[in-house]
């Protein structure tokens, strides 16, 4: 992180945090907002909502950043950081849809995270 | 819901292991890697490739239909349950070496989806709402 990329490198890093959050936000607003249809119905009316095709764009962007992202740091450091978004996405899941974080939950969700923080470690 | 998680976890597993084993595979058959038209015959005329659009799209699809109860928080760390798989499997198939450090974060990875489940029965039972969400129409209120 302290070549002399780091600047970039942290960019990156916290591009891909973003996108990669917003994303699974948009897709969660997406399957929230269409849970009282069903089958076809519930496709073609989240398919003509923003949320679903703003989770798709996320997701095109985060393959762009992850692929430049990965062009200066080694995969074993960017699946390490790559933990820093489960935590993200829990707070954010808290925060706007009002998500419960039960002891276990949050138990089960941090164990998650050290778990594929410990798989990138080279 | 147990059901519901389960098998749609399930499949969430399936598909993305799936077209993690088949971008592996496509590449190793389209080797040498070079960027041209020759390199993008080998690798689309073999099936590997389509395994993964398989894995994509079905992916997409299960997640999807998660995310109508499911909460994303949750939801989203179970997911790298695929790890564990990818990693076990390319131990298998592809004799690829597991440390010591990835034996124990798929370790840890599985312990934590074990307190997840754990967790969603105890609140189901203890007749907890499942979240923000009121009961879909054709569920019996909970």
């Amino acid at each position: 992180m302290n070549a002399p990329s780091g600047g970039l490198v942290a960019l990156l890093w916290t591009l891909n945090v973003v996108v990669d959050t917003a994303g699974q936000l948009a897709f969660k607003a997406a399957a929230h907002d269409a849970h009282e249809s069903d089958g076809l119905q519930r496709w073609r009316h989240m398919a003509s909502r923003p949320w679903l095709w703003l989770g798709i764009g996320c997701y095109i962007a985060e393959f762009l950043v992850w692929l430049a992202f990965l062009s200066l740091v080694p995969l074993s450091e960017g699946v390490l950081l790559g933990s820093i978004n489960i935590v993200v996405v829990m707070l954010a899941g808290r925060l706007l849809f009002g998500e419960r974080l039960s002891r276990m939950r949050t138990a089960g969700i941090l164990l998650i995270a050290t778990g594929v923080a410990l798989v990138g470690l080279p | 819901m147990r059901r519901f998680y389960v098998i749609g976890f399930g499949l969430l597993l399936l598909f993305d292991t799936l077209a993690q084993i088949s971008f592996k595979l496509a590449g190793d058959y389209a080797l040498p890697l070079e960027f041209g038209p020759a390199w993008l015959l080998r690798v689309f005329g073999a099936p590997w490739i389509y395994g993964a659009f398989v894995g994509y799209v079905g992916a997409f699809f299960t997640w999807m239909t998660l995310l109508r109860h499911a909460p994303i928080g949750p939801a989203f760390a179970a997911s790298h349950l695929e790890i564990v798989s990818v990693l076990l499997l390319s131990h298998g198939l592809f004799d690829e070496h597991i440390g010591t450090l990835q034996l124990l974060g798929a370790l840890c990875i599985v312990a934590g989806i074990l307190c997840l489940a754990v967790g969603e029965t105890e609140s189901e039972r203890a007749g907890a709402t499942l979240e923000h969400l009121p009961p879909a129409p054709h569920e019996p209120p909970r």
